[in-house]
């Protein structure tokens, strides 16, 4: 009790400290600015404390309950009315929705409230889909009477992991434990089908921004917005023709002037017009003035005048009953002025609001568009870079869903409607229509959860309203290793085709710095268009708009829309936006941008949304959609970090989080616009008056899986990209629940290890404690010839002690299936053999109850599931007397087993039965195999460095040094001058360091434990400096001439092993059609002796081996043709000539044969034309 | 060249470091990877498991459970070779049996090389074909057979090896034979962990050449050995040969130091070397230091 009240006492004076902090911090202290700033010791603690309430799939997350909390209400209240055409008084309405936490579709037996409950890993185990019901509130009418009803199920909704409505959430490590769940998991992703499913970040241009481009060589100038909206997405753009603008649109089917569109949104003066667009610029007056003509030329002077020319070339996209042209019965073609009216107010530039008719805000908005491809005609650096991150959104699994869901309930209430009409439509019932019973008929019949469960498990998102189709949206979770998990919840994909030869988007931009990761990209055709997060970065998810544009009207800013042309493009004036849309004009940017910020430190507005001015356009923009990278920065205020060592001390105290530190103003979230319109030091030393922010920490550029790199501001960049590519195919652990998961492949090393050289990434990552890796002696020197090309030496005694040791584990299985004829496949015994009165030995490992036990060891051939299906399953006519017991004994059965295919034995890991949701019998069989590294196996240091094992060696030949410390592997040191991988031998020498003095290292980009440090130590402890040790040669005992760099390196083995692809063959399967030899491993194929080396012996002119390579090995066929017509023929017989005179016999390719054939049944000849040799 | 000598300079339970003189460099050459390699030891060689419902799996427990080094004093004599056996499967001669029965049944509990229990052959439920060759078992050491640790030291502070823990309900049941052999095979059966070797300290053979910066004295830290040989004089003598070689013998506990060394089975003049070696060197240094 006493302890107790200390603690809240401590815990009390803690508040009250941190709450005193911040008054005295913001104060001048009255130093110097000379004076060097002290560096906050421990600032990076600031990270750990992120990722706390963050994480790193935290986006994944957010986006997940922000669709099921937010978006989902707003979705149904968009499509909330479902009426009925036949009857106007019936509709049904929805009133709220909601999701519920999720649940088994099949629950057990009884009465048991726990009957519902799942956990994600029963959903993996069994191959069953981890959702939750999506539940409404209807409110209907039957009869006359309003109706309410509540928790109407309509779906499933798949439920992310460790999102608000998963089981997992806040759950402490034991209870996870009990749900079989490993607490380092990041979830963020979902389990359907039993297959766990990402969806990938999506990167976009931002929408319903206005984007600059010039085409130089056709000198033309295009600003175009994507204009999005829960409706529509239509993209419009103003373009330069032969120095004239136009405006362009899909909906319009040619370019109109530009000056007709101004006067068609109601400007009808000229003078309006030039104002509008140009203020009192001369310049941009001059180069407008031709548009002025243009339209005069045209005749058009008057709005209604515009409208006529606008609407005579609009698209009418309206469906007209029993379309004939010229409108059918119902629909005459409402006049032009009416269309072009239409098409203006709802399609183009569809994301500007209008109040009823009045135009004047699109106006505005494309006098703007007009006015940047005027300043970008002056001024050609006036044009905006698509590839800039400030002008990307990302688009996560929750706008993702979101966009399904909508799509799916619209159909779901199409389908409704189409029922009640069906319905009320006849003349007489019976009984008052209760829409309820429909209702729930539809949910049955599963549209929205098999919708959401086909786009996930396939990837294919195709949504007709968006002309959306898109594919490989979602990919299998990988579970190579952590990291591969890990590294794929913060990859971002590019919508980009991979195809164009544009190296743009693929180039690193500046503007990714500390948002995207600089080094994790793949190589090859994906490169630079799939990134990764950085590890401090936040996705942000849609603010509401209207609070914030009450703000700005409230901190000064006036209505756009009350404002002439001069004004908006006074040279003071700046032009306020928010998401894209123009709010109105402020005359001081600099107070309206800091008061804002003020606003939104003081926690008055959500941290997320961001106020930036550009200079250029003279804009201010405030940004609070979704999908804007942004990460936190500690503000700099008069010079002085906001944050102190006073608060970092609390920190690590745990009194306060990294929210606290955000109410308090002391750090804020910017995006990258924002970022560009600040001052922000990298380290404290570097502050000057001007700076705004302060770097947290300046290795939060990387992200998590270049975070594993040792040292990598030493290493030539490519490495580090190689090693990003690499450290996802590591060996070592997955999961702390690896045992329990029933993978259809699943690499586990026996021994791993943390390594000695630790980054602080590796810490915050928990790589640590799931590592893929070994830390291997390592002599660096050339060895016994078997080394060249990366290969590497490994001690014969550290494979015996268990290095590189590993398991591996595949899925094998099996439906026992029921048939609808009634039959169903059933386990049997094994047989047994007549001669022997035993079971044969392939049937050895299998149990009574037909399934091999588990710990049995299998042969490559043993079946491991007796499996018998009835002889007749596809036969569909139901047989009564099948289902009567007595007579099962008249289904004819065949014996269809699983056999152990592996060329290597195996060990029965473990057995599972379960039933999937349709009532079939499921069984699984993991089959393990525990692999001791083999010459050709494949490993890699964490610097790009691959090789593989050429030789293994006695440990008695083996170098070693006085002490007797031999290496476990020999690296051959031409690996390193052309690589430049100095990372690496600084990580041998910390390595060393941490060995000798019993302590892990530091290898954090750019910091980390000092060069010199580890010298220091390698001295006191009596060896080298330099990590040079003298060795003695282990087969001649004399001393090496040379020394050698020695030391402690982590490897990590990788998971490609020779023993999953060596392959020979001499005599083996045909393809059927050909008849040449089958292709690949799997198939027992044949080595391709391919063109080049064709054309090596053609070259060498060695005619008979190349006879008998392509012909006489591979398919030689003896034909018999016919030297009279040049047919073929068969036993000696033309059968077009008729006779067997001139046949002859002769040996072909049996290609050639059918290429004949082929080429006959094209009625194409071919004749062969047969000469004695 | 003089008369081999060995001078030993420090005696431990696991650990031997000595000089030896008056053999050439590949002779001591030899011996260092004799001992590392080709001195005989008994290890744990098949594992039948029984019941396993531990976390780890059978092979890593059989991985395990081999690199258990178990005391094999002069396994040299004592013991047969499985190939040199006339015996079927197994007999008392080639091989030793042990159980390892553990269940847990409260909390959790660490399953170590003390759970090992030796099986006496006469409670083997195997028949045994009669070869008697009483003599060789007569000849093996004391504790012949168990596992290096508490059981065969008497340091308080000894700790036995660790194998799996245990959570309650988890049980191991399986039955290993450990057979002899050499460290060539695997090098579970190799006696010592590590075999320090070295000679000419202060490089006056130049044998090698020192890789530093500015100063070779200053960067090459000299090995401990350098006390025994006065330093290098100013003239290089190109007809020096190596004459002392230093040794640090480090055993797993399967065989004491100097067994290890002992046991080294080299061509015929070793063989002499041996004999003199024995009667010199081994009986003269202080027995207490064995106990
Ligand atoms: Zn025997």
């Amino acid at each position: 009790m006493e302890a107790f009240r200390k603690e809240r006492e401590e815990r009390e004076a803690d508040r009250a400290a941190w709450e005193a902090l911040g008054l005295e911090s913001s104060k001048w202290s009255g130093k110097n600015l000379s004076d060097p700033i002290k560096a906050v010791e421990d600032k990076w603690l600031l990270l750990p404390a992120f990722l706390k309430v963050k994480g790193l799939v935290k986006q994944h997350v957010d986006s997940f309950n922000y669709f099921v909390d937010v978006d989902l209400q707003q979705i149904l209240k968009a499509n909330n009315m479902v009426s009925s055409d036949v009857d106007p008084r019936f509709y049904i309405k929805y009133t709220h929705i909601s999701v519920g936490p999720p649940e088994r579709a099949d629950p057990d037996q009884g009465e048991s409230p726990e009957r519902f409950s799942v956990t994600p890993h029963e959903c993996r185990l069994r191959d069953t889909t981890y959702s939750g019901r999506i539940v409404v509130n209807v409110e209907y009418i039957r009869g006359t009477k309003k109706i309410i009803r509540r928790g109407i199920e309509i779906g499933r909704l798949p439920i992310m992991l460790r999102s608000n409505k998963c089981v997992l959430t806040g759950k402490s490590e034991a209870e996870l434990a009990r749900m079989q769940e490993c607490p380092l998991d990041p979830g963020g992703y979902f389990v359907v089908k039993g297959t766990e499913k990402v969806i990938l970040v999506q990167e976009q241009l931002s929408k319903n921004r206005i984007i600059v481009e010039t085409d130089p060589s056709k000198g033309v100038v295009m600003a175009s917005v994507t204009s999005s909206t829960h409706e529509r997405k239509s993209k419009t753009y103003v373009l330069t023709k032969k120095g004239k603008i136009y405006l362009k649109h899909n909906s319009v089917s040619e370019d109109v002037p530009i000056c007709i569109v101004l006067k068609a949104l109601g400007v009808q003066s000229d003078k309006e017009i030039l104002q509008l667009v140009c203020g009192h610029n001369e310049d941009y007056r001059e180069a407008f003035a031709a548009n002025l003509e243009d339209a005069a030329r045209l005749g058009v002077f008057t709005q209604r005048q515009a409208l006529e020319y606008m609407g005579a070339r609009v698209k009418v996209n309206r469906p007209r009953p029993f379309g004939a042209p010229g409108g059918g019965m119902q629909g005459p073609r409402r006049p032009a002025w009416e269309e072009a009216m239409e098409a203006l107010a709802t399609i183009v530039l569809a994301h500007v609001e209008m109040e009823g008719m009045d135009f004047r805000p699109k106006a505005v908005y494309v006098a703007v568009m007009v006015r940047r491809v005027l300043m970008a005609m002056k001024d050609e650096k006036l044009v905006d870079d698509r590839d800039y991150v400030g002008n990307k959104r990302l688009e996560l699994a929750g706008q993702l869903l979101a966009l399904l869901f909508e799509d799916l309930f619209k159909k779901f209430n199409q389908d409704l409607k189409m029922n009640i009409d069906k319905v009320l439509k006849k003349p007489a019932r019976t009984e008052e229509y209760d829409v309820l019973k429909a209702l729930t008929f539809h949910a049955q019949s599963e549209g929205i959860t098999q919708g959401f469960v086909r786009a996930i498990s396939t990837g294919n998102w195709s949504l007709k309203r968006f002309k959306m189709d898109r594919a490989g949206v979602t990919h299998v979770l990988s579970r190579l290793s952590f990291i591969s998990a890990l590294g794929m919840m913060t990859r971002i994909t590019s919508q980009f085709e991979k195809t164009r030869k544009v190296s743009g988007p693929r180039a690193l931009q500046p503007s990714q710095w500390g948002m995207l990761c600089p080094s994790d990209t793949p190589e090859g055709e994906a490169c630079g268009l799939v990134k990764n997060l950085a590890l401090m970065t936040h996705i942000t998810t849609d603010v509401e708009e209207e609070p914030i544009v009450r703000v700005a009207f409230m901190l000064g800013v006036e209505d756009i829309n009350l404002a002439t042309g001069p004004e908006i493009h006074h040279p003071d004036t700046f032009m306020v936006n928010v998401n894209g849309s123009i709010v109105g004009l402020t005359r001081q940017p600099g107070r309206f941008v800091s008061s804002f910020r003020k606003l939104r430190r003081a926690g008055r507005i959500s941290e997320f949304v961001s106020v930036y001015i550009n200079h250029h356009h003279k804009t201010v923009h405030i940004a609070a959609d979704g999908g804007r990278i942004c990460r936190p920065m500690i503000i700099v205020e008069k010079g002085l970090p906001r944050v102190t060592e006073e608060h970092i001390k609390l920190l690590k105290r745990g009194s306060v989080t990294f929210d606290d530190f955000l109410r308090k103003g002391l750090v804020e979230y910017l995006d990258v616009n924002e970022e560009n319109d600040s001052y922000i030091a990298l380290y404290e030393r570097e502050i000057v008056p001007a700076t705004t922010h302060l770097e947290i920490e300046p290795f939060t550029i990387l992200g998590a899986v270049a975070g594993l790199i040792p040292y990598p501001h030493h290493n030539q960049s490519p490495r580090n990209t190689y090693q990003c590519a690499m450290g996802k195919q590591a060996i070592g652990a997955i999961g702390y629940n690896q045992f329990r998961r029933i993978d259809t492949l699943l690499y586990v090393l026996v021994y791993p290890q943390q390594p000695m050289v630790k980054t602080r990434t590796i810490e915050l990552i928990n790589y640590d404690k799931l590592p893929a890796g070994q830390n291997a002696t390592v002599a660096v020197m050339s060895y016994s010839g078997y080394d060249i090309e990366d290969a590497s030496m490994i001690n014969r005694a550290s494979l015996d002690r268990g290095y590189g040791r590993c398991q591996v584990f595949r899925k094998n299985v099996t439906l026992i299936r029921k048939y609808p004829n009634g039959t169903f496949d059933r386990l049997a015994d094994a047989p047994i053999d007549e001669e022997t009165g035993k079971p044969p030995d392939k049937y050895g490992a299998l149990q009574a109850d037909g399934i091999a036990g588990v710990g049995e060891q299998l042969r490559p051939g043993d079946v491991y599931i007796n499996k018998q299906s009835p002889a007749n399953a596809n036969d569909n006519s139901f047989n009564a007397n099948i289902l009567d017991s007595s007579n099962a004994s008249i289904v004819q059965y065949k014996n269809t087993p699983m056999t152990y295919k592996s060329p290597v034995g195996g060990i029965v890991d473990k057995v599972m039965l379960t039933e999937t949701e349709n009532d079939q019998t499921l069984v699984k069989v993991l089959i393990r195999q525990t692999r001791r590294p083999e010459l050709g196996d494949k490993f890699s240091s964490r610097h790009g460095q691959k090789g593989v094992c050429g030789l293994i060696i006695n440990e008695e030949d083996m170098p070693f040094n006085d002490q007797g410390i031999k290496p476990d592997v020999i690296f051959n040191p031409h690996g390193m001058p052309s690589r430049m991988t100095v990372g690496k031998m600084i990580e041998l020498l910390a390595g060393k360091a941490g060995v000798l003095k019993g302590k892990l290292q530091y290898g954090t980009a750019f910091g980390g434990s000092k060069v010199e440090d580890m010298s220091q130590i390698l001295i006191e402890n009596g060896f080298n400096y330099a990590g040079k040790d003298y060795l003695t040669s282990g087969l001649t005992g004399e001393p090496m001439e040379a020394y050698v760099y020695f030391g402690p390196i982590y490897y990590q083995k990788l998971k490609h092993m020779v023993m999953d692809k060596m392959h020979a063959r001499a005599r083996g399967p045909r393809a059927v059609l050909t008849r040449q030899p089958t292709e690949g491993r799997s198939r027992d194929g044949g080595l391709r002796l391919g063109e080049m080396e064709r054309d090596c012996l053609i070259g060498y002119g060695a005619t008979q081996l190349l006879l008998e390579r392509l012909m006489i090995s591979s398919d030689a066929f003896e034909i018999n043709a016919c030297q009279e017509c040049g047919l073929l023929g068969y036993n000696g017989w033309c059968p077009l000539c008729k006779s067997s005179k001139r046949v002859a016999k002769l040996t072909i390719p049996y290609a050639a044969k059918l290429l004949f054939q082929e080429l006959m049944a094209m009625n194409v000849v071919p004749r062969l034309i047969l000469d004695d040799a | 060249m003089e008369e081999p000598t060995l001078r030993i300079r420090e005696l431990q339970k696991d650990r031997v470091d000595f000089v030896m003189s008056g053999v050439d460099l590949a002779f001591a050459n030899s011996l260092r990877r004799v001992i590392m390699a080709d001195v005989a030891t008994v290890a744990i060689d098949m594992v039948e498991i029984e019941v396993n419902t531990t976390v780890l799996v059978d092979e890593f427990l059989s991985h395990r459970l081999g690199m258990i080094p178990l005391t094999s004093t002069n396994c040299e004599e004592g013991m047969r070779y499985k190939r040199d056996c006339p015996c079927l499967g197994f007999c008392r001669y080639c091989a030793i049996v042990y159980e390892i029965d553990v269940r847990c049944t409260e909390g959790e509990m660490n399953v170590t090389s003390e759970h090992l229990t030796m099986i006496p052959p006469d409670q083997w439920d195997h028949d045994e074909e009669a070869s008697a060759a009483e003599d060789i078992l007569a000849k093996r050491g004391k504790n012949f057979g168990v596992p290096a640790g508490p059981a065969t030291d008497p340091d308080p502070q000894r700790k036995p090896i660790s194998l799996v823990r245990l959570r309650k309900g988890q049980a191991l049941k399986a039955r290993c034979i450990a057979r002899k052999g050499i460290a060539k095979e695997h090098a579970k059966w190799s006696p010592c962990s590590a075999v320090g070797f070295e000679y000419d300290p202060h490089n006056k053979l130049r044998h090698t050449s020192y890789w530093f910066e500015t100063d070779e004295k200053a960067e090459w830290p000299l090995s401990k050995n350098a006390i025994e040989e006065a330093p290098p004089g100013d003239v290089f003598d190109f007809t020096a040969v190596p004459e002392q070689f230093y040794f640090d013998v480090e055993t797993t506990g399967s065989l004491n130091p100097q067994e290890v060394c002992m046991r080294v089975r080299l061509p015929v003049p070793a063989c002499a070397w041996k004999l003199t070696m024995q009667c010199r060197v081994w009986q003269s240094c202080k027995i207490s230091l064995l106990r």
